[in-house]
């Protein structure tokens, strides 16, 4: 049964290698081979990699642990769930993973009807050389489907703090967002073969940008959660090397949805499209890389091998190189010579776009110099979250700026002082709010201010301009998508700041029967419990949480000792309520009579979480939006 | 030199000259923000007391855990050559052990004492920070 499995498995992976030699026909002017359609060889590719993917699934489920893969990452004991996100909580089967949805992407394409036939034909065949790379990569490095020759009875297990229903998505959803990319660079290089980067191009890949990038942030804001929760710490962002190495895509993929964008509209800004197309995927084949090689030194790496790392870095030289020197050779031929007024919409989104590059490159040095001083000075290092939030803060108050103005201004030219003038209510009334509350509050930093001041009008003026208020009726308009997802940006920097500027947080070392008070809050620690559970053992503290008398719920926060592999967690025990969340954490008892608490107080979590789901929200609405904009811009 | 060429390069330079002031002011800020990593020999040699906050690396000595409550903790991190005492107040993380591995950040002071304001937590107990491997194996006490 293990052999006929592990026979067919190989066998669908080189069929997809065939298959993707097949699709890359195209590149190579080889026109005469017409037996399948382009759609039907790539629906064969999907389907290869689809039901190898099915197998690694059945293995999974059914703990047949004459796989190597199986053996080292389950145990028959575990809640089906978790095996299942075994499956992708691993080196190898995370690979398998990122190929199905290359694929997926693929083949999702090859049935797309917006383009021309030669057009998809060419992307296609891009797209096919990489699927070529990858399946290569997993077939000779990091075959999920190896057999080992031992009796196993029993499998080495998960690592418990990957068991959690979060994380057996979070891993998907990021990488649907990362590989997304691959399409978009994929096309990128089409249109830079054919030198027809255009209005025709940016209509056709502004769903799919959109599309990736929605994924990709649900996937970054997930892992986020997931810290927050899991972990314990009361944070929901470390600048962790690996939480940087999804950031950092994200910052260049925000960049490149608003040029494609421009050059929908104003057919112009080509070669920084192309850039900033090539430069995504890039960063997210190093996010990949990094992650997966143990180079950098996080909690997140939980599967590391430096050798693997070596084929996606060659990979990424490969692709870097080849597509800017394509890059060089076509740059003059795609930019068209274009003029437009300095007071225009551009000029901000570009202004806006160099902002996210600087913040990327506030990231890159952030995460890369730690790597430098070990390589060169063996000298090891950390960089503190200070340096961030000290460099990042700026540069996020000149793009809270210019994101309330660029929206205001036309394409064409734009009188500044009407536009302030058009604003007045707008600025009058959010800092007539922003004095007040900060007076009550005791706010003073000026930094923090003129954040909340910037967010406060970003909110008002994106959301009054996404919608048309006439009379009773409310007409959603066009830019529905980008007004929701602006609007959310401001309500998460509000969030973030009034969070940073209000959390608290309290250690205890407490007995049962004893009151702990934070703030306002009174927590009533009532007893502790053991007990045991299917796959580890656990002791469970109970408190009840009152405020001036009143009861708002109990908390349950609980250490878990595992045995496969031994390892202990703690979980944290959440009361969430409208305006701030409180959160409790226990320590493993150090003696019989007391046990560490931590509680925090975390104001205004709920309504981080909110603006980064409308971020989310607005980038899937413009990418459905999208045809239908496009009509419209016809006529027009 | 045509003019096209000419305004090109003046817009070179000049995005050239705003960047790489914009790298510097970065990693300016960014040498403020460092923290550098020590084992307990390289903290005694180089004499890295004061202010500056720091991270100290290697193996909790056994018996050396010692609490005397209200979450404080004292204990002995070594590399085999050299020990560090350490106080800490707070919460140790699930997998602080004795004679297993552990990074901790603070500040080294005059007395040789190390004040530690965070222990870094760590997910699998056979973990082990890579710089406490590296500090390991130059002392020669590091063990397959």
């Amino acid at each position: 049964m293990s052999l006929a499995l592990n026979y067919i498995a190989n066998s669908l992976l080189i069929l997809c290698l065939v298959t993707s030699i097949i699709q890359s026909r195209f590149l190579f002017k080889i026109q005469n081979y017409n037996l399948f359609s382009i759609s039907q060889i790539s629906a064969i590719q999907f389907l290869s990699i689809l039901v190898s993917f099915f197998i690694l699934i059945f293995l999974f489920i059914t703990s047949d642990f004459n796989f190597d893969l199986v053996y080292f990452h389950s145990h028959s004991e575990k809640p089906l769930i978790y095996k299942l996100s075994g499956v992708w909580g691993n080196h190898e089967g995370s690979m398998l993973l990122w190929i199905l949805i290359l694929v997926l992407f693929n083949f999702l394409f090859s049935l797309s009807k917006s383009s021309s036939q030669k057009f998809k034909e060419i992307t296609v065949a891009v797209q096919s050389l990489m699927i070529f790379g990858f399946v290569l990569f997993l077939l000779l490095l990091s075959n999920p489907f190896n057999i080992n020759n031992e009796n196993f009875n029993d499998g080495l297990g998960l690592n418990p703090i990957l068991q959690d229903p979060l994380l057996a998505i979070h891993p998907p959803i990021l990488y649907v967002g990362y590989v997304g990319f691959s399409l978009i660079f994929s096309l990128s290089i089409t249109g830079l073969l054919t030198s027809e980067v255009d209005k025709k191009w940016a209509t056709i890949a502004k769903p799919w940008v959109f599309a990736a990038w929605s994924f990709l942030t649900a996937g970054i804001a997930l892992g986020s959660y997931w810290a927050y929760y899991e972990l314990g710490w009361g944070g929901y962002w470390f600048w962790d090397p690996v939480e940087n190495a999804s950031l950092m895509p994200w910052l260049s993929a925000t960049a490149l949805i608003h040029c494609v964008v421009v050059l929908q509209r104003r057919n112009t800004m080509q070669s920084w499209t192309m850039v900033l197309a090539i430069l995504t995927f890039s960063l997210s084949l190093a996010g990949t890389f990094l992650v997966r090689s143990g180079v950098l030194n996080s909690v997140h790496t939980f599967a590391s091998d430096p050798g693997r790392g070596l084929f996606i870095l060659i990979f990424l030289f490969i692709i870097l190189s080849s597509s800017f020197l394509l890059f060089a050779l076509k740059s003059e031929k795609i930019n068209k010579p274009s003029s437009h007024n300095i007071s225009s919409r551009n000029t901000g989104i570009m202004v806006n776009n160099w902002l996210l590059i600087s913040i990327l490159s506030v990231v890159f040095l952030g995460t890369m110099y730690p790597l430098a001083t070990d390589l060169i000075y063996s000298q090891s290092l950390t960089v503190g979250p200070q340096y961030y939030a000290i460099s990042i803060t700026p540069i996020i108050i000149l793009f809270l700026f210019f994101m309330i103005l660029s929206p205001q201004l036309s394409w064409g030219e734009s009188k500044l002082l009407k536009i302030l003038n058009e604003m007045r209510y707008i600025l009058i009334s959010c800092l007539t709010i922003t004095l007040l509350t900060s007076l009550y509050y005791d706010l003073f930093n000026l930094t923090e201010i003129l954040i909340i001041f910037l967010s406060l009008i970003l909110i008002i003026s994106s959301l009054s301009s996404g919608l048309n208020f006439k009379s009773t009726k409310v007409i959603v308009k066009s830019n529905f998508g980008q007004s929701i997802a602006h609007a959310g940006f401001g309500i998460f920097m509000l969030a973030v700041v009034c969070n940073a500027v209000y959390s608290q947080e309290k250690i205890y070392d407490a007995k049962v029967g004893s009151k702990l008070q934070l703030d306002e809050y009174v927590f009533d620690f009532k007893n502790i419990e053991q007990e045991e559970k299917d796959n580890f053992n656990s002791i469970r503290a109970y408190l009840l949480l009152s405020k001036n008398g009143k009861d708002l719920g109990e908390f349950s926060p609980e250490i878990r000792f595992y045995s496969d592999p031994p390892t202990i967690t703690s979980e944290t025990s959440i009361i969430h309520q409208f305006f701030s969340d409180i959160y409790v954490v226990m320590n493993v008892p150090q003696n019989q009579e007391s046990i560490s608490l931590r509680l925090h107080i975390k104001p205004f979590m709920n309504i981080l979480w909110l603006g980064v789901v409308m971020i989310i929200l607005g980038g899937i609405i413009t990418a459905i939006l999208n045809r239908k904009n496009y009509r419209e811009n016809e006529i027009n | 030199m045509t003019d096209t060429v000419k305004k090109r390069l003046i817009k070179f330079l000049v995005s050239l000259i705003i960047f790489g002031i914009a790298i510097l002011i970065i990693v300016y800020n960014l040498r403020d923000n460092i923290v550098y990593f020590y084992s307990p020999s390289e903290i005694i040699e180089n004499n890295q007391t004061g202010s500056q906050i720091v991270r100290l690396g290697g193996l909790v000595e056994s018996e050396s855990v010692v609490s005397d409550g209200d979450s404080i903790f004292h204990f002995k991190i070594t590399d085999g050559q050299e020990q560090i005492s350490v106080k800490y107040q707070g919460i140790l993380p699930n997998l602080f052990a004795e004679e297993k591995g552990v990074v901790v950040e603070g500040i080294y002071m005059n007395d040789g004492r190390f004040i530690a304001n965070k222990v870094l937590a760590k997910h699998d107990e056979n973990y082990m920070p890579p710089e406490v491997i590296k500090s390991l194996k130059e002392t020669g006490k590091w063990q397959e």
